[in-house]
């Protein structure tokens, strides 16, 4: 078994649900590993870094509807680097929404990465309900998915796992208002002023 | 109002310029997106980063008919339109509702659009259905009442935006 790099494409790396998404998954690997977050400055760094691994994973939240802007550059870098080394790439993506399937384009995305510089595709995780589901009991759908997926990495038999709160859409709709509701009330803002229909003004 | 928005510079007809805005992405200075939320949680309705992007999503929000001519990448927009269509996160709030049984944003003073993207780049047929496919899936986030896609090679690009222009002028 070889080494992995994870990469996190969020563009709130250090405060975001990616980097705890990380951090669970190297809890259940049993080999070296390696995580970096994607800035500006550090694409040749971290394509340096590829080249000394043979799993890549990518970690990231899903932005409006397809891969963050940030991410997208440092795909865009990578295919101009010239490599020969071939990692394997797995794909770790969360967004807000219960239905995990709304990550499915996205990862369609990914695949085309790897399809275009001929790097063997991995296993995925697809996570609905991700920017709240770390501060629920449910936490433990995903650490079991995620210690799924590490097993599926390190066995180098992809698969394609995906995990969402285990509610329905109408109680996550209530669950998820009572969040951003709290959310704003930490800055002094109401429900009724994060409702304002206003734009600029 | 309608809008066009390209990651190219277009050379356009001439015309009263109350018929319709063009924004260049290239010409403007906009960050990406930082994910913090602020939009929604701390001054809803405006972006903390005082870019220019402050002065583009509001047109986003007012335009009944828009044009986005992009380039594609692995199935997406190429970066100046992406980190664009990001930081446009105000016009929608944190609530989330049912938009045809599946959960999305709830929007706040958006008009709903007819939205024609003309997309460009050499793209692989994989590209096109994945590009496809997301704007549909956009169409529900980004309050699309109907969109269109047209690829078209980029030396055709201004042909294409003729067309639609033309389009325009009749309906």
């Amino acid at each position: 078994m070889g080494n992995v790099l994870i990469i996190n494409g969020s563009p709130r790396a250090v405060k975001s649900n990616s980097k705890q998404y990380a951090q669970l998954l190297v809890g259940y690997l049993s080999q070296p590993s390696k995580t970096m977050a994607i800035t500006h400055r550090n694409h040749q760094k971290i394509c340096d870094e590829m080249q000394e691994c043979d799993d890549v994973v990518f970690v990231f939240p899903l932005y409006a509807d397809s891969i963050p802007a940030t991410l997208l550059q440092f795909l865009k870098y990578y295919e101009k680097y010239e490599t020969k080394h071939t990692p394997r790439v797995h794909v770790i993506v969360n967004c807000g929404f219960i239905e995990s399937m709304q990550n499915n384009v996205c990862l369609e995305m990914m695949k085309i990465f790897c399809q275009k510089n001929k790097l063997p595709i991995g296993s995925t995780l697809s996570i609905g309900s991700g920017e709240a589901i770390l501060g629920t009991p449910f936490k433990v759908f995903v650490k079991l998915a995620l210690y799924r997926f590490a097993r599926a990495l390190m066995k180098q038999r992809p698969k394609q796992y995906a995990v969402s709160m285990p509610l329905t859409k109408k109680i996550f709709i209530r669950a998820s208002t009572n969040y951003w509701i709290k959310y704003g009330k930490q800055y002094g803002v109401s429900k009724a002023e994060m409702e304002t229909m206003l734009i600029e003004q | 109002m309608q809008l066009i928005m390209s990651d190219i510079q277009l050379t356009l007809p001439r015309v009263d310029n109350k018929v319709y805005k063009y924004i260049n992405l290239l010409d403007f200075k906009i960050h990406n997106c930082v994910g913090c939320y602020g939009c929604w949680t701390k001054t809803p309705g405006k972006c903390v980063i005082r870019d220019d992007a402050t002065k583009i999503y509001p047109l986003i929000a007012k335009s009944e008919r828009l044009l986005y001519v992009t380039r594609v990448v692995y199935g997406c927009y190429d970066v100046p339109m992406k980190t664009m269509l990001e930081r446009a996160l105000p016009i929608q709030q944190a609530f989330i509702h049912l938009v045809k049984g599946e959960a999305h944003h709830v929007q706040r003073d958006v008009k709903q659009k007819r939205t024609t993207i003309i997309a460009y780049g050499e793209l692989s047929q994989a590209e096109k259905v994945i590009f496809q496919q997301l704007v549909e899936r956009n169409a529900h986030n980004m309050h699309f009442a109907s969109v269109e896609v047209i690829f078209v090679e980029e030396e055709h690009i201004e042909v294409a935006v003729s067309k639609e222009l033309a389009k325009w002028e009749m309906f």
